[in-house]
C-alpha cells in the first residue's frame, strides 16, 4: 500500500502557486499544470518535515502520518540485533 | 533483484560555463563561501540540488539556536577562553589550528550576519540584546536563542547578491581532475537533465553530512532525524579525486518517539523530561551523572544499553509535567520540526497522562560526536583539503560546529578558494569527445534496461551499517561489514534509474555506501571506546587516552580500495593547554 504524506486540499489549492514544489527538499511535490493542483510525485521519499504545509500561504496541505510511523511495532532490541557469522 | 524498467532519457541541453570557484552545495557554507569568495573578487558558481537557495540544505525551515562569542565582558566570552577547553570538548581528537580559526571567526560573523539580515534577538526577552544560554557540554553560554524561521532566506539572498551564478535542482555528479588539480565540476538539472560543466580551478564542497546510511524502526529509509537529501555527496566526490576523510569512525544519533526520527530530543529533555525503563525506573543516572542532561551521545548509548540488557521499551515521561507545560512544550517542537506537533496530535497522546514509547534513531554522519570535529573531507585551517585546488566547509568537512561553524568555515573557505584561484592557469577547454564521454557515464543509469534500483542498494547499505557496524561494535562484525561493503561496490553500475530524479538518486545511493565503507574502515581502526555512543568498541571498551588520541584519515588508494592512517594530536585533556603563540598571533591580525 502506498503511503500519501502530503494531503493538499484541491479546493482551497491557488492557481499557479508553486510554493510547495520549490520549498520541499526533497523534490517530492510537482506542480506540473498551473490549473491542477500538485502532485505528490515521490511519496516515499519524504521526509515528513511539513516545510510544505507550513509555507503554503492557503493552508491546502496537511501532513499525515502512516500507522508504521503512529503505532510503530517494530521492536528497538531488533535493531540491535547481530547477524549471524 | 533484478527489474525491467521502460526509461525516457530525453537528451538535455549541454552548457559549459567559467568561473573561478565551483561551489557544491548552496546551504550556509556555500552560500558563505560565494560571499567571502565575491569579497576578493572571484567569479564564483553555486550548484544546489534543492529547489531555491532561499530555502535549501539542512535549516531550510529555520533554526533556533546559533554559537557565538561576542567578547561581552564575561571572561568566557573571548575567543581564546574556548578554544583552550576545546581539547576536552572534542576528548582530545581534532584540529587545534583550525579550531582556533573556526572560534576567532565567531565573532565577527555575528555582525556580518546582521549586516545581511539576520535578527539574533529573541522574541520573547526583548529586554535584553542576546538571549544566551549554556547547551551540549560548552564552557559558558554561547548559545543564542532567536527566532530563525528566515535565516536561511537572509543569506542566501546575500549569496544571490554577490552576483554569483546560481544553478538549482542541479546536482554535481563529479568534480572533474587534470593532472591532480581540479578543473571543475559536471552536474545535471534533476528534473530537465540539462547538464552543466563548470570550469574552476577551484572547487569547494559544502554538501553537508550524510543520512540514509542506517536503518530505523519506521522502516521508510527518509524518515531520518537530519535532512534524509543530504547523502555524503561531498565526501564521496572528495574520496573519488584523492582528498583524504577524518573522523569517520563518529557516527551520531538521537532519541526520538518510536516510529519518527527527528528532531525534537533537546526540546523534551529541557522541559524536564524523564526517560524510564520497562521497570518505570529512571535509568540514565546509572550512565551518566548528568542524566538525561547528558549529551546527546550518552543518551543514545543509555537507550541502547537498556535495550540490550532487557529493560525495553524505554518511555519518555512527561507525566510530571502540567497540562500548560506540556502544551507548550508540544508547540515549540514545530521550530525543531514544523510536523512534530501534528505527529502528536495524530498520535492522539496527552503528554502529561502518559509516556511514549522511544528508540534510537538510525545512524548518521552529521558529526562527529562533538563540537569542533566532523567526520568529513579532512580540512586544515584554511579550509583546504588535502588535495590542492579543493577546499571543503560545514558538516562535510572535519572543523564544523553547526550553523555558526559553517558560516564560519565557509567564510574561510571562499576566502582561500579565491586567493588560490588568482595563482592559477585557467583549465583547458574540453574537447567534444571529454564532454561526451563525460556526459554518456554519468547518464549511464538512465541507459540499463534491467538492474537494481537506488533502494535495493541502499537497504543494503542500511542493514549491514545498523548491524555490522552499529552502535556496539566488534572486530568480527565490523570486518566481515567492511568486506560486504567492499563487495557492493562492484553492484553500484548496476542501479537503474527512470529519469533524471532518479538518476539524483543513484548517485546519493553511491556516496551512502561510499560514506558506510569509510565508517567501516575508520571505526575498525580505533581499537577503543571515545566519545560514548559515539563510537563504542564492545572488545574494547575503555578510552585510551595514551594513543586514542589521534585523528583518523582514509583515502582512495589503487583499485578504489580505502587506505587508512593516523595522526597523534598531541592534545592534552585532564589540563587546559596554553592557545599556542603562532595560533594567537595569526588570529589577532585575522580579528
Amino acid at each position: 500500500m502506498t503511503v500519501i504524506p502530503v494531503v493538499i486540499d484541491e479546493n482551497i489549492c491557488v492557481e499557479k502557486c508553486t510554493i510547495c514544489d520549490v520549498f520541499c527538499p526533497g523534490d517530492i511535490i510537482y506542480r506540473l499544470e498551473k490549473d491542477k493542483p500538485p502532485v505528490v510525485m515521490y511519496p516515499d521519499e519524504c521526509w515528513y518535515c511539513g516545510a510544505c504545509a507550513l509555507h503554503c500561504p492557503v493552508d491546502a496541505i496537511s501532513i499525515i502520518f502512516p500507522p508504521e510511523m503512529l503505532d510503530c511495532q517494530t521492536t528497538v532490541a531488533s535493531l540491535l540485533e547481530k547477524p549471524e557469522l | 533483484m533484478t527489474e525491467t524498467r521502460s526509461r525516457k532519457a530525453a537528451a538535455g541541453s549541454i552548457q559549459v560555463v567559467e568561473a573561478d570557484i565551483a561551489i557544491v552545495g548552496g546551504g550556509v557554507a556555500g552560500c558563505l563561501a560565494a560571499v567571502g569568495a565575491a569579497e576578493i573578487g572571484a567569479k564564483v558558481a553555486i550548484l544546489e540540488k534543492g529547489g531555491i537557495i532561499e530555502r535549501s540544505g539542512s535549516i531550510a525551515a529555520g533554526v533556533d539556536h546559533y554559537i557565538a562569542v561576542l567578547d561581552e565582558g564575561e571572561e568566557w566570552d573571548k575567543p581564546g577562553y574556548l578554544l583552550r577547553h576545546v581539547p576536552v570538548v572534542t576528548q582530545g581528537v581534532t584540529d587545534l589550528p583550525a579550531a582556533a580559526r573556526l572560534i576567532y571567526g565567531l565573532p565577527g560573523m555575528v555582525k556580518r550576519l546582521e549586516d545581511m539580515g539576520v535578527d539574533f534577538h529573541d522574541p520573547d526577552k526583548p529586554g535584553i540584546p542576546y538571549y544566551r544560554h549554556r547547551a551540549f557540554g560548552l564552557p559558558g553560554e554561547y548559545y543564542i536563542n532567536f527566532d530563525g524561521r528566515h535565516f536561511k532566506h537572509s543569506i542566501g539572498r546575500a549569496a544571490r547578491k554577490t552576483g554569483a551564478k546560481v544553478f538549482e535542482r542541479v546536482m554535481v555528479s563529479e568534480v572533474l581532475m587534470d593532472n591532480g588539480r581540479p578543473k571543475g565540476v559536471v552536474a545535471f538539472n534533476i528534473r530537465t537533465g540539462a547538464v552543466f560543466f563548470v570550469l574552476a580551478p577551484t572547487v569547494i564542497l559544502a554538501a553537508g553530512d550524510a543520512n540514509r546510511i542506517g536503518e530505523n524502526a519506521s522502516g521508510f529509509p527518509f524518515d531520518s532525524w537530519h535532512i534524509p537529501y543530504n547523502t555524503g555527496d561531498g565526501h564521496g566526490m572528495a574520496l573519488r579525486v584523492g582528498a583524504q576523510l577524518a573522523n569517520m569512525e563518529f557516527t551520531d544519533s538521537t532519541v526520538s518517539p518510536k516510529g519518527y526520527s527527528t528532531q525534537g530530543l533537546n526540546a523534551f529533555v529541557g522541559a524536564g523530561a524523564h526517560f524510564i525503563n520497562v521497570n518505570g525506573e529512571r535509568f540514565m543516572f546509572k550512565y551518566d551523572p548528568k542524566g538525561e542532561r547528558a549529551s546527546r551521545a550518552a543518551l543514545v548509548n543509555g537507550v541502547v544499553g537498556e535495550t540490550l540488557a532487557g529493560r525495553g521499551p524505554i518511555y519518555c515521561d512527561c507525566t510530571h509535567l502540567s497540562e500548560e507545560e506540556a502544551q507548550h512544550l508540544v508547540r515549540t517542537l514545530g521550530v525543531d520540526r514544523p510536523a512534530l506537533p501534528d505527529y502528536f496530535a495524530q498520535k492522539k497522546i496527552n503528554l502529561s497522562k502518559e509516556p511514549f514509547e522511544v528508540t534510537v534513531g538510525e545512524i548518521a554522519t552529521v558529526r562527529a560526536g562533538a563540537l569542533f570535529r566532523g567526520s568529513g573531507v579532512h580540512v586544515d585551517a584554511d579550509a583546504a583539503s588535502s588535495v590542492p585546488g579543493i577546499y571543503a566547509a560545514g558538516d562535510c568537512s572535519s572543523m564544523n560546529a553547526a550553523v555558526a561553524g559553517a558560516a564560519v568555515m565557509g567564510h574561510v573557505a571562499g576566502q582561500s578558494a579565491a586567493r588560490f584561484a588568482q595563482n592559477q592557469p585557467r583549465p583547458e577547454a574540453l574537447s567534444k569527445d571529454e564532454i561526451e564521454r563525460i556526459h554518456e557515464d554519468m547518464v549511464r543509469p538512465l541507459h540499463q534496461e534491467e538492474g537494481i534500483t537506488f533502494r535495493q542498494f541502499e537497504d543494503e547499505v542500511r542493514h549491514i551499517v545498523t548491524h555490522y557496524i552499529g552502535y556496539r561494535r566488534e572486530e568480527k562484525y565490523l570486518q566481515e561489514g567492511l568486506h560486504r561493503l567492499q563487495l557492493l561496490r562492484e553492484r553500484e553500475k548496476e542501479m537503474i534509474a527512470e529519469n533524471y530524479h532518479g538518476l539524483m538518486r543513484v548517485n546519493e545511493a553511491r556516496n551512502i555506501r561510499a560514506v558506510a565503507e569509510a565508517l567501516a574502515t575508520s571505526a575498525i581502526e580505533r581499537k577503543e571506546t571515545r566519545a560514548s555512543a559515539a563510537h563504542f568498541r564492545v572488545d574494547f571498551p575503555d578510552t585510551d587516552d595514551e594513543n586514542g588520541r589521534r585523528i583518523i584519515m582514509v583515502e582512495q588508494g589503487a583499485e578504489g580500495k580505502l587506505r587508512v592512517s593516523s595522526r597523534q594530536t598531541g592534545l592534552q585533556v585532564d589540563v587546559l593547554p596554553e592557545v599556542p603563540p603562532e595560533i594567537l598571533a595569526q588570529e589577532e591580525e585575522a580579528v
